[in-house]
């Protein structure tokens, strides 16, 4: 077994975050006082709490499934300093699938929805974490890391450093970062993408620390300088209620699951949020679509009306 | 567990002293809800494409109601300084008190709405038929 530190890294980063915040809650005096709402503040640092008090109550049953599937590991791959490098960049691969896993399943959706559902983009929302991730098998998405032979541990640190990067990209005070640094990493600009509710948008960007993983697979946008973002769900909570942020959606999932027909039971468990078997629900492709395609008209209209000058501009997604 | 214990209660002091800061700072504002123009955006973000035909602002421009060329009416509301909308259906329900209307989406969370409004009459009628046609 190899010799490890015995630390949690989001522990020592508590006071971080803290500080953080207050620097942009003066920030946000000076230049955006709308980019904070007191009360929705609230709630996103409650949720915060929330989630290290259900880490704790919950958090046991996968530190038990890690440990013993590690006796099982193919390989001991110790703790070199390569070890520890390579365990960060597979653990946020790893991270890019599990929370793409989050939003095209509604089990996973239910618990990760909290994270999406303020209405703000700002460091309080950074911590909006789930309270009930305990209750999905996104723990399943680690096992082959165990298995491959990191050592559970290694790969706690490397998910708290993980979840420490992510903290500052959760903001607005911050505009674009050096184009090479835009490349590889996430940032404040892709991540402002992923929260924003915008057709175009929708369900991109899930990248944890390095962006190249939505290039890889497909799921990268940038962010449009030219387009408002609207941050939040498609369906905004219009609420401050703490358990109904943490419950929302898993009161609406288990409810459609109860009375769904027999055969589309499973569907509403393990298919895309907003997946209904009669189609009367949105989901984010099919408002994609429908954004799409008025896209398509609007341009073929914009090419004869460009020659008349009191033309409306272009729609906003 | 004692040491977890303090952890939570430093956190939950910082937590509300970072809530009452945001609030002592002046942070959040009111969301735009005043006329047609502002209606129409707020439609387009609770429902994308959704074009408002008819619309009534509330005098405090707190909430407002627009309709769809499909018969749709949609129900915005300020929430903190952002806003909120949902299309109404067979729960929804309107009620008259005081000169004021007050609306039910049918969702107990997003709560019952008040709107004053010039001609609040209409409105009330389309919105209690949404529920007896589909009672019908």
């Amino acid at each position: 077994m190899p010799d490890l530190p015995e630390f949690s890294p989001t522990d020592y980063a508590v006071p971080l975050f803290v500080a953080a915040v207050l620097a942009e809650l003066v920030w946000a005096r000076l230049r955006a006082p709308r980019a904070y709402e007191p009360k929705d503040t609230l709630v996103s640092l409650s949720l915060g709490l929330g989630s290290t008090v259900s880490g704790i109550l919950f958090g046991g049953f996968a530190v038990y499934v890690f440990f013993a599937a590690y006796e099982y590991r193919f390989f001991d791959i110790g703790s070199a300093w390569w070890a520890w490098a390579l365990c960060f960049v597979l653990k946020d691969f790893k991270y890019y699938w599990v929370h793409r896993a989050g939003h095209r399943i509604r089990w996973m959706w239910a618990a990760h929805v909290n994270h999406h559902s303020s209405q703000h983009y700002n460091l309080s929302t950074a911590l909006r974490q789930s309270w009930t991730s305990p209750f999905t098998f996104g723990l399943l998405f680690a096992l082959p890391l165990v298995l491959l032979g990191f050592h559970p541990a290694m790969i706690a640190i490397c998910s708290g450093l993980n979840l420490i990067y992510q903290f500052w990209i959760h903001t607005e005070a911050i505009d674009k970062m050096p184009k090479w640094f835009e490349a590889v990493m996430n940032t404040p600009s892709h991540h402002r993408v992923h929260h924003a509710t915008n057709p175009r948008y929708l369900d991109r960007n899930y990248a944890g620390v390095f962006i190249i993983w939505d290039k890889m697979f497909g799921t990268f946008e940038p962010e449009h300088d030219e387009e408002k973002i609207r941050y939040g769900i498609i369906k905004q909570l219009g609420s401050f209620n703490l358990l109904w942020s943490v419950f929302h959606e898993w009161v609406g999932m288990i409810g459609d699951i109860w009375r769904a027909p027999w055969k589309h039971k499973l569907s509403y468990l393990l298919r895309e949020p907003g997946w209904s078997h009669d189609g009367s629900r949105d989901t984010s492709d099919s408002i994609r679509s429908r954004w799409l395609a008025r896209q398509i008209e609007s341009g073929a209209q914009n090419q004869v009306a460009d020659r008349n000058p009191i033309a409306d501009p272009r729609e906003a997604a | 567990m004692e040491i977890q214990i303090l952890q939570f209660a430093g956190s939950l002091a910082a937590i509300l002293i970072l809530a009452a800061l945001a609030w002592a700072l002046g942070l959040g504002g009111k969301a735009n809800l005043s006329d047609a123009d502002s209606v129409q955006r707020a439609a387009n973000e609770t429902l994308d494409g959704f074009r408002v035909v008819e619309s009534a602002v509330d005098a405090q421009a707190s909430a407002a109601l627009a309709k769809d060329h499909a018969g749709r009416i949609m129900l915005v509301k300020r929430h903190g300084n952002r806003l909120a909308g949902r299309i109404l259906g067979n729960k929804a329900h309107a009620a008259m008190e005081g000169g004021k209307m007050y609306v039910d989406c049918g969702e107990p969370y997003f709560g019952v709405v008040e709107l004053d409004l010039i001609e609040p009459g209409p409105w009330a009628d389309a919105i209690n038929k949404l529920s007896f046609d589909s009672d019908a």
